[in-house]
């Protein structure tokens, strides 16, 4: 069995990391890394303005986008998928290649999940923040891109990843559309051999498992390094506090009383 | 040059302010004082309309703050209003300099330069321009207040709003935000500032404006208040804060 996941991964090795690649469409690990990155990296700046849309005082913003999110988060992927997979078509007049409308998919998908983040994260901070802003006369608008978002932002950056590391697991459902990905390599290699189903998932399950691990850890490791930051800061603010209360003269004074 | 006529405001059912009826001339100092709850905070956040009111009429330097205006036009008047708080709200994700600049710079359009003299010439008025580069959470309590009344300085405001400026800070800290203070009102700042602080509302208060149960129910001169206050409630009050102190 060892041996059969060995010959495996030595025949197919190529196809699993970019599929047919140049002589065809890429594939394997590759075009899954792909999807995934063009998913997340076209839904984040998307998400940030439905995050906005959705906290802003005017009803015809908030209204759509909360309705946005509601609906993605309350139907399966698979049924978005087909419905672009399969509407978008008859919308536009001409097919969509299946790479194209997952990638359509994804970002309308993680856009209405990574604006809950940001919209976790903007209202996460303290009220005082925008106070001081509109204090100051800073419009709404000019809070949120100069005060509140660059600390939301910062703030939610590993749960960003970590949205990152679902929607790779998310992109196994391009096959059912022929999304040429990593799945999809793997589907066609248990085709060809017939027989050996458990070893041929064993290694893909195997791939994702080595992928979103090492993603995770370094989600983990950036949550530490965030926290660290800010407790560094904490720390550093103690001692200025423990000098300058050593240093004063009314406690020089109350030591000596 | 800040005027209020008959203001009320309600959170709900409940009456937060009644029938405010004060001013603060030009150049003058008030402080507010009054129990927990006595609608202090609520008050002196009318002014630049964090908190909006429900009835009567708020001037500010000849214009209506609580008038049907434009967002553009309510920004404008904020900006003209210095509001410092309690818990210091800097951004912490700036220095102490980028926290001073980024408002002159990004609303009234000051170019870089002149915001980075003018934020350093503060930051030494405040006695600061070594920590420049500081992030809010390096600096002390103190600290960190000064640097809040030197970023609303940059602004320009003819008058500055203070809602219990040292109440957050430890008590070796109260000094160094109270004597910034101090010399913005030796300089003539008109100043309304919510403080339980009797040595500095003593020695540089005009006028003493004492609340209870959202009312001003008295308005008296420092050595007055202090002194011989009329209404029971301010007399139950001072018995109380210098028993505690
Ligand atoms: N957003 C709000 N909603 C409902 N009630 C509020 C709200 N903000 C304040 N209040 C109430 O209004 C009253 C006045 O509050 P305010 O904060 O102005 O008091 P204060 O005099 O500043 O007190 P403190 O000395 O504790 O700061 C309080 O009874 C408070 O509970
Ligand atoms: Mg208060």
């Amino acid at each position: 069995m060892l041996i059969n996941i060995y010959h495996i991964i030595a025949d197919n090795w190529l196809l699993l990391l970019i599929g047919q690649f140049p002589n065809g469409p890429l594939g394997g690990i590759a075009a899954t890394l792909l999807l995934s990155i063009l998913g997340i990296g076209l839904a984040f700046p998307l998400s940030i303005l439905v995050a906005l849309a959705r906290l802003s005082p005017w009803p015809v913003l908030s209204w759509p986008a909360t309705a946005l999110v509601y609906v993605m988060r309350g139907v399966p992927l698979l049924m978005i998928i087909f419905w672009v997979y399969f509407l978008l078509p008859l919308l536009i007049g001409r097919i969509v290649p299946g790479f194209l409308a997952m990638v359509c998919t994804l970002v309308v998908y993680e856009a209405a999940f990574l604006s809950e983040i940001v919209r976790a994260g903007i209202q996460a901070l303290p009220k005082g923040q925008m106070d001081a802003a509109r204090a100051l006369g800073h419009s709404h608008l000019s809070a949120m891109r100069y005060i509140i978002l660059p600390q939301a932002l910062y703030n939610m950056i590993p749960s960003i990843l970590s949205q990152f590391v679902s929607t790779i697991k998310e992109t196994t459902l391009g096959y059912v559309i022929n999304v040429p990905e990593l799945t999809f390599a793997a589907s066609q290699i248990n085709n060809q051999l017939l027989t050996q189903p458990f070893e041929v998932f064993f290694v893909l399950a195997s791939i994702y498992f080595a992928v979103c691990w090492t993603l995770t850890q370094l989600t983990n490791w950036l949550e530490r390094r965030i926290a660290a930051k800010r407790a560094g800061r904490g720390a550093s603010e103690l001692l200025v506090v423990d000098g300058v209360a050593v240093i004063k003269p009314e406690t020089v004074q109350e030591v000596r009383q | 040059m800040i005027k209020f006529c008959d203001v009320n405001k309600w959170y709900g059912g409940y009456q937060a302010l009644a029938d405010i009826n004060a001013e603060v001339k030009r150049g003058e100092v008030v402080v507010v004082c009054g129990p927990s709850g006595s609608g202090k905070s609520t008050l002196i956040r009318t002014v630049n309309r964090l908190e909006e009111i429900q009835s009567g009429e708020l001037m500010f330097d000849g214009q209506n703050v609580h008038a049907r205006m434009s967002g553009t036009q309510l920004n404008r008047l904020r900006s003209h209003i210095g509001f410092v708080f309690q818990s210091f709200n800097l951004f912490p994700h700036l220095s102490a300099l980028d926290n001073i600049m980024l408002s002159p710079m990004k609303i009234k359009g000051v170019d870089r330069a002149k915001a980075h003299d003018k934020a350093m010439q503060l930051l030494d008025r405040v006695g600061l321009a070594s920590k420049a580069s500081a992030h809010p959470a390096q600096l002390s309590g103190g600290q960190q207040q000064r640097v809040a009344i030197a970023r609303a300085l940059a602004m320009e405001p003819p008058a500055m709003l203070f809602d219990e400026p040292t109440s957050a800070l430890d008590p070796e800290m109260v000094g160094e935000v109270l004597a910034v203070m101090r010399s913005l009102a030796n300089e003539g700042m008109t100043m309304m500032c919510v403080t339980h602080e009797m040595g500095f509302a003593r020695e540089v208060a005009d006028r003493v404006w004492f609340m209870d149960a959202g009312r001003i129910v008295e308005i008296a001169t420092p050595d007055k208040f202090f002194g011989n206050p009329e209404h029971p409630r301010a007399k139950r009050f001072l018995s109380d804060l210098r028993t505690r102190h």
